[in-house]
């Protein structure tokens, strides 16, 4: 049933998806972001995910097997627990940017009402 | 206006079409995500390839690490520089007007240009006088005690943004060595999945931590940039050098040149794996502190009001 999981991501995606279309505050747009990138870490961990499998730890292994037959056997799959790392620490950095980007636009503006920021509108 | 109304009901950019859009996009995705591989299939073969090879050619009991910094070691070094370059943009987009010693430094430039353009400038309110004074007080404290545990305690008078009271400062003292400790080991030893990246999470969290109970001056040596970015380009630089090292030394780039040690999780264990884990240690700590304090940093930056002058 680990397709729940994906369907949720999805789900969250287009929450998030949503909030950066039809919101106008630069905070909420930027909370939509962040939305967007935690559906893809439940994705990337939920297609990690083996039926009763153990986590990708070779030591301690269940059942009196050798670490190296836990290798042979049933986990989880480590590289995709990697992306989920990785996209974790990229996310922390992008929405750095963001919320930078929208302090500097307030102090200069006045506002966060994204459709009040029109210097390029002619 | 919009403030005014914003409160009442907030503003929304034709929120009809955005429906439409979702909608269709998540029925997409629906179909995409219903076929992607489930519970029971077998794992791809660079997973097996992680779980097979990390005991017997780098001696370390974490596949999720021999993933990050071994077998898709590349992909992490692209990823380090992205946090980098995002770190850099945070620092140029943040920095304040230069305060030169000399006439025509760009913050005098602009207080001339502000007086010319709005004289009122310099009336201001009660309640940014107050902010004034505050943010002058976090960044310098000029008026108050150099620490927050100089203050007597239970003194009247109004409580200051500048540190918590003793019981958080108490409890923050004890809990950060701890924290720092703990932060170092996720790395050193190599236990935990990814290494570095959830070590250095915890040091931005030891330095949060302080900077919560203690207030902006009192971590202002912690966290000054003319050092953290020293640290964080040295760290940047032993992950170059350990990757071309590995490209020098035995022909593929991030490849082990180091001893191991025997026994899988000790601090040798990893190898070139361990030296890249405790490098990407100081290269996120500092990215994340760089990043955090800069937008806590952020001080009214005077640009001209052209809403109001109309």
């Amino acid at each position: 049933m680990i397709v729940v999981n994906y369907l949720a991501a999805g789900a969250l995606f287009c929450i998030g998806l949503y909030a950066v279309l039809s919101r106008r505050n630069l905070i909420k747009i930027v909370m939509g972001l962040s939305l967007m990138e935690s559906s893809t870490y439940l994705l990337l961990i939920s297609l990690a995910y083996r039926d009763r499998s153990t986590a990708p730890v070779l030591v301690g292994p269940p059942g009196g097997r050798s670490p190296a037959g836990l290798a042979h056997g049933n986990v989880a799959d480590p590289v995709l627990q990697n992306f989920c790392l990785t996209a974790i620490v990229i996310g922390v950095a992008v929405t750095a940017v963001f919320l930078s980007v929208a302090v500097r636009i307030s102090q200069h503006y006045r506002t966060l009402d994204a459709d009040r920021v029109r210097a390029l509108r002619g | 206006m919009s403030a005014a109304s914003g409160r009442a009901a907030e503003p929304r950019h034709r929120p009809w079409l955005a429906m439409i859009l979702v909608v269709a996009l998540g029925a997409g995705l629906a179909v995409a995500l219903i076929g992607l591989p489930r519970e029971h299939a077998a794992l791809p073969a660079i997973a097996r390839r992680a779980l097979v090879v990390a005991l017997p050619r780098w001696h370390i009991t974490e596949p999720v690490n021999e993933v990050v910094y071994g077998t898709r070691g590349f992909d992490t070094f692209g990823e380090t520089f992205l946090l980098l370059a995002a770190v850099v943009s945070v620092v140029l987009l943040t920095r304040r007007r230069e305060h030169r010693a000399g006439g025509g430094g760009e913050e005098e430039a602009g207080r001339r240009e502000e007086r010319a353009i709005d004289p009122d400038c310099s009336v201001a309110d009660r309640w940014e006088q107050l902010a004034r004074l505050a943010e002058r007080d976090e960044g310098t404290g000029t008026h108050l005690p150099r620490t927050p545990d100089a203050e007597r305690l239970g003194q009247p008078g109004p409580e200051r943004a500048q540190a918590m009271s003793v019981v958080v400062r108490t409890a923050a003292r004890t809990a950060a060595p701890v924290l720092a400790l703990a932060g170092v080991y996720l790395a050193a030893w190599g236990y935990s999945p990814g290494g570095g990246f959830p070590a250095g999470a915890v040091m931005l969290g030891v330095v949060i931590l302080l900077y919560a109970g203690f207030g902006r001056a009192r971590v202002e040596h912690l966290v000054r940039q003319s050092r953290v970015e020293v640290l964080e380009l040295a760290g940047a630089a032993a992950i170059v050098a350990i990757a071309l090292l590995g490209l020098v030394l035995r022909g593929s780039v991030s490849s082990n040149f180091l001893p191991l040690a025997r026994d899988p999780q000790t601090i040798l264990s990893g190898g070139v794996l361990q030296a890249f884990s405790g490098s990407e240690l100081i290269e996120v700590s500092t990215g994340l502190i760089i990043a955090v304090f800069a937008l806590l940093d952020m001080r009214h930056d005077w640009a001209s009001d052209e809403e109001q002058e109309r």
